[in-house]
């Protein structure tokens, strides 16, 4: 599904944020990447999105190499994967439901299928009730709902979550990962970076740990920190 | 504590559409103010861009035309050597024919040339005698198929045998020539200046209305749509821009270009100037098709940056 063979990432500013990664994620796994600031967890994502290019290595989503992706290409690849971010990234000026029609609008879904495959996603999140509602009359979590039905609305095989609960109370992160870990149930490979140490040592999924731009830890029913 | 008015979803619903109906007019009308002036500004300089564009177009289709005129009344003359036999006259004339560049050849026989000279100097006492010893050769009149080729005709027609000397206006055939080039590389060097002011200041219009969907570019492109998709609305915004400032640089133009040719033709008759109505077509096209250039420029530069593929 994902796989980086022995990829670095050097900034044009000279910044090594990843240093000879490999990493391979299969089909339906649920992966937290953890470490601290600054340690390469964006980066990383936004490799598999293709929002930056390896300086070295390959990185192959689907079995295809995105870092030789032409231009044009791009396109098609994020059709086929959902991205989350801690900012949720939300239309301000328009309903829950807008918000997540607007990723089937722009990539030319036929008009009537919109309606009812953005009011699915939203039943997925739990959020039908909300439909109508504007970002701002709504909480930080059911936001954070709001982007992950605009990211699972076209059904991807994979959804990259940035730091999905880094603007969330204790609650609301929970009732986010919960959602998040539950969507690997339909075989959608899910990875979320975090630093939430307490998630993490609830859910006890595979946790691969990156400091300062290198995989130091990669355990398939792992904890936030080394266990001593 | 709730009222129960507060707790009904319908009503709700319909406080918060007009709630966010009453923002989305704020927001309109305050990015229209903002916008709209930066957007006259915009149309204005373009405008007085494409105003120099079509004056130069005006004056280049000008040029032409006095040139397409001169060349018409460009004439190379062939003297004949002296003594030549009427009998080798016609052997020489389908010689010049023959040559690459000329258009029609016309015998002038010298008694006519006299007649001619008479004609232009008017009566005279002198010409009594030369009427008795015509010191004037038989000629040929040469019209020349394109001006700027005249030296090349005039000068392969002096090695027919049988011609003593040819003659042509030189001087205002070669100046014209010259004129006409240096006019259309400045013209062109002007309109290239001007165009690269104009698209940035259509860059800088439309970088606002970029910066103020900033947001939904973003998710556009995460979200896989395409680069055109993406595009598109600023390039109509662009291009409207471009077509806007065209229809005011044109109809200005051929507004004061209409008048200034009549008075201008009445003050020189002999002046060959081409009416409105005969520019009006090309200098409309040309001045719309820089404004599109233009418009749709400035839009591709004011989204490229905020593309990140
Ligand atoms: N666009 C960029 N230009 C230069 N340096 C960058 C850029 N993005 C990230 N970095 C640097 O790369 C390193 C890793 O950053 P990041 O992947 O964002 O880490 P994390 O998400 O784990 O906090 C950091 O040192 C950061 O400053
Ligand atoms: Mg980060």
């Amino acid at each position: 599904m994902v796989q980086l063979d022995h990829v670095s990432k050097i900034h044009t500013s000279g910044v090594a944020a990843l240093t000879d990664v490999s990493l391979r994620v299969d089909r339906g796994e649920f992966v937290f990447i953890v470490g601290p600031t600054g340690s390469g967890k964006s980066t990383l994502l936004k490799l598999l999105y293709r929002a930056e290019l390896p300086t070295h290595g390959r990185v192959l989503v689907y079995g295809r190499d995105v870092g030789r992706l032409r231009a044009g290409a791009v396109a098609g690849l994020r059709r086929t994967l959902g991205v989350v971010f801690q900012d949720f990234k939300l239309l301000p000026q328009r309903t829950a439901l807008e918000n997540v029609a607007f990723a089937l609008r722009v990539i030319g879904t036929p008009s009537t299928e919109i309606r009812p495959r953005a009011l699915q996603a939203l039943e997925r999140v739990g959020l039908m009730q909300r439909a109508n509602a504007m970002p701002a009359e709504l909480s930080g979590g059911e936001q954070q709902r709001v982007s992950i039905a605009r990211a699972l609305v076209n059904n991807p095989p994979l959804l990259l979550a940035d730091e999905p609960t880094g603007n969330l109370d204790p609650d609301s992160s929970w009732e986010i990962i919960q959602l998040l870990s539950r969507i690997t149930v339909r075989r959608t490979t899910v990875i979320v970076t975090t630093h939430n140490k307490t998630i993490v040592d609830m859910l006890r999924r595979r946790v691969v740990r990156l400091a300062d731009g290198r995989v130091t830890r990669d355990e398939p029913r792992g904890l936030y920190a080394v266990t001593v | 504590m709730r009222s129960r008015s507060e707790g009904s979803p319908v009503v709700r619903r319909v406080g918060v559409q007009r709630e966010a109906f009453a923002q989305f007019l704020r927001e309109a009308s305050m990015s229209f103010r903002r916008n709209g002036l930066m957007t006259a500004a915009a149309v204005t300089t373009v405008t007085v861009a494409l105003l120099t564009v079509g004056m130069a177009v005006a004056g280049s289709l000008n040029l032409s035309h006095l040139a397409t005129t001169l060349n018409a009344q460009v004439e190379i003359v062939a003297f004949v050597r002296d003594g030549t036999r009427p009998s080798d006259l016609t052997r020489i004339e389908t010689a010049i024919a023959a040559e690459p560049g000329v258009g029609a050849v016309r015998f002038v026989g010298r008694g006519e040339a006299l007649a001619r000279l008479q004609r232009s100097l008017g009566e005279s006492p002198a010409f009594a005698d030369l009427t008795k010893h015509n010191p004037l050769p038989d000629s040929f009149e040469i019209r020349v198929g394109d001006a700027a080729q005249t030296a090349d005709v005039a000068a392969a027609i002096q090695t027919v045998p049988g011609i003593h000397e040819v003659a042509y206006g030189a001087e205002v055939v070669d100046r014209l020539v010259a004129l006409t080039r240096a006019m259309r590389i400045m013209a062109l060097l002007l309109t290239v200046a001007l165009a690269v002011v104009a698209v940035i200041v259509v860059t800088n219009t439309l970088r606002l209305t970029v910066i103020a969907r900033w947001r939904e570019i973003e998710i556009m492109e995460l979200v896989g749509a395409t680069r055109w998709f993406i595009r598109w609305p600023f390039l109509i915004e662009g291009v409207l821009q471009g077509l806007l400032a065209a229809a005011a640089a044109g109809s200005v133009l051929l507004a004061v270009y209409a008048v200034a040719a009549a008075r201008l033709q009445g003050a020189l008759p002999f002046l060959p100037i081409l009416p409105a109505a005969g520019i009006a077509l090309p200098l409309m096209a040309a001045v719309a098709v820089c404004g599109i250039a233009v418009g749709a420029a400035g839009s591709f530069v004011a989204v490229r940056r905020f593309l990140t593929t």
